[in-house]
């Protein structure tokens, strides 16, 4: 049984559909790439499969049961947490209350803030946001707010991780260290993880396999090589007669 | 440390003029005195769901109206606390019923759609008391302003607690969370409608007590008074001066309205509600955080 199982899933939007019978399967600890020009439906996907909204047609299944549907908090209890393209900080709360609404009411969730606080000042640590728990959320750059998302989302203990462009806006170290922290987490906590990534070289280099969203509809999935060098993929990207 | 010392000795010192008021203050101070509990009690109230949440309800008076009214109907029929607990509950009843729907939505919507209805309730007890033929119910016999005065006391005590309480725990972190930004926090694992329609059912309760004791003060029900607007508008004013972020706000909310009324509303009635309402605009202007919040923001930056 895969670890999660997308069978035909559909959303429109009133006439516009976003997705279109897309269906894919991942494994335990993966690291599945999600590609695709703006508009393709990568957000939107990684929205359905969070509970953010709800699919028009179509299945989610993680670990055999079905998560479509469902409101956000129960998903998240399930074990499924993902960040937002467009940061989202609880922007009046410090760092470290933003990360510990994860660890109170996420999947892992535990009913003492002693020990929430204990937990998130870990999560800080290995984000690289100790230094800055006790400053309003407010105050941190985009790469800091980028890195709370990801700590507020693994405060929540998922098993499946769901990053939207967490790498975007980042300068190159930055982005090379938040790299390093992706593949560190997956190992440490044995996470399955989808990615968004417009860095096309991050992208490849991260992934076990990619898969290739266009107009809302599934092109392909692969190992990155296989992706780059496919026909259909690079038609989508760099226009049909990209070869001439 | 030193702080902290103080804070509580300042509690006690409270706590102790309060309990001692009886003793040492005229009727008519017991009034203003009343006035201060009824106003701490209802602000925590409304701190307690409305300023963690960050949705402003306007429709407390319903609570305290729905209060008053139980009160007014059993009063004599069963024993005082029977009908004080009586008249919670059903104030926290009549949360649940309103908050299932009107919680569906937020910002402005919320706070139109409370206003309305918190006018329905009022046109509907109206409608009842028509139909059963009343005009306004006298109250007999009801127990002395000194002993009102202590459960008043009492309530505003409780309130102060749940709202501390609250405010410090998962529950109120959860609620910040969703005044923050509800769509971040449903998705990591908080139940957001379940934590609002539970606050917002915990915060009718005290109001709706606080309205029975307040009609056994006035010793008569009329609907248009006890479920008056006025009453909602008055809580939003006190929280907002005070400071809507946890249990001290209130109290200089609180105090701060009681005390400008009684300055001016003898003497200057008309000038009293433009004064009020000049506050309130310059508040939300330059002080959003209330004199409690600007207060500790002061002694941090000092700190700093």
């Amino acid at each position: 049984m895969s670890f999660l199982r997308v069978e035909n899933l559909t959303c429109r939007f009133g006439g516009i559909v976003a997705l279109q019978d897309i269906s894919f399967s991942m494994e335990k600890g993966e690291i599945l790439g999600l590609m695709g020009a703006n508009g393709a439906g990568k957000t939107t996907l990684l929205s359905l499969i969070a509970g953010n909204v709800a699919p028009s047609a179509g299945h989610i299944l993680l670990e055999g049961e079905r998560i479509d549907g469902r409101s956000p908090h129960r998903v998240n209890g399930l074990g499924v947490a993902r960040t937002f393209q467009i940061v989202r900080p609880f922007a009046g709360m410090t760092v470290l209350g933003n990360v510990m609404i994860g660890a109170l009411y996420g999947r892992g969730r535990t009913m003492s803030l002693r020990h929430a606080r204990t937990q998130c000042l870990e999560i800080l640590d290995e984000v690289g946001l100790a230094d800055r728990r006790d400053l309003p959320a407010a105050a941190l750059t985009l790469a800091g707010r980028k890195r709370l998302e990801v700590a507020r989302a693994l405060a929540t203990q998922p098993r499946l991780l769901l990053l939207d462009e967490v790498l975007a806006g980042l300068n190159a170290s930055e982005a090379n260290d938040a790299l390093d922290l992706i593949r560190r987490l997956r190992e440490t906590r044995m996470l399955s993880i989808i990615i968004i990534e417009h860095v096309m070289k991050a992208l490849m280099r991260l992934s076990h396999r990619i898969l290739v969203l266009h107009d809302g509809k599934k092109i392909m999935d692969g190992e990155p090589a296989e992706v780059a060098s496919d026909p259909r993929v690079i038609a989508a990207y760099l226009g049909e007669h990209a070869h001439v | 440390m030193k702080e902290r010392a103080l804070t509580i000795v300042s509690i006690i010192a409270a706590l102790a003029l309060f309990v001692g008021a009886p003793q040492i203050v005229n009727a008519y101070w017991l009034g203003v005195a009343l006035q201060l509990l009824s106003g701490i009690a209802l602000t925590q109230s409304w701190v307690a769901f409305s300023g963690l949440t960050g949705y402003v309800s306007l429709g407390h008076a319903v609570f305290y109206g729905a209060g008053a009214y139980v009160m007014a109907l059993l009063w004599q029929s069963a024993a005082l606390w029977e009908i004080l607990v009586a008249s919670g509950f059903t104030a926290a009843a009549l949360a649940l019923l309103i908050g299932y729907p009107a919680l569906r939505v937020r910002g402005p919507y919320f706070v139109i759609l409370t206003l309305g209805l918190s006018e329905l309730c009022k046109y509907v007890v109206i409608a009842i008391e028509a139909a059963l033929e009343s005009s306004g119910r006298l109250l007999f016999d009801t127990p002395d302003p000194v002993f009102l005065y202590y459960i008043m006391l009492l309530l505003a005590v409780l309130a102060t607690l749940l709202t501390w309480g609250l405010a410090r725990s998962r529950w109120g972190a959860g609620l910040r969370a969703i005044r923050e930004d509800e769509t971040a926090a449903s998705t990591v694992g908080v139940p957001v409608t379940f934590l609002k329609i539970m606050a917002f059912v915990l915060s009718a309760f005290i109001p709706g007590v606080v309205g029975a004791v307040w009609v056994l003060r006035t010793t008569f029900f009329e609907p248009m008074q006890l479920f008056s607007p006025t009453t909602s508008f008055t809580i939003v004013t006190m929280a907002v001066i005070g400071g809507s972020d946890g249990a001290p706000g209130p109290i200089f909310g609180a105090a701060f309205i009681v005390i400008l009324s009684e300055l001016l509303w003898a003497r200057a009635p008309q000038f009293y509600l433009v004064l009020l309402g000049i506050l309130l605009i310059s508040f939300v202007l330059f002080i959003p955080r209330g004199i409690y919040g600007q207060l500790t923001a002061l002694a941090q930056r000092r700190r700093a």
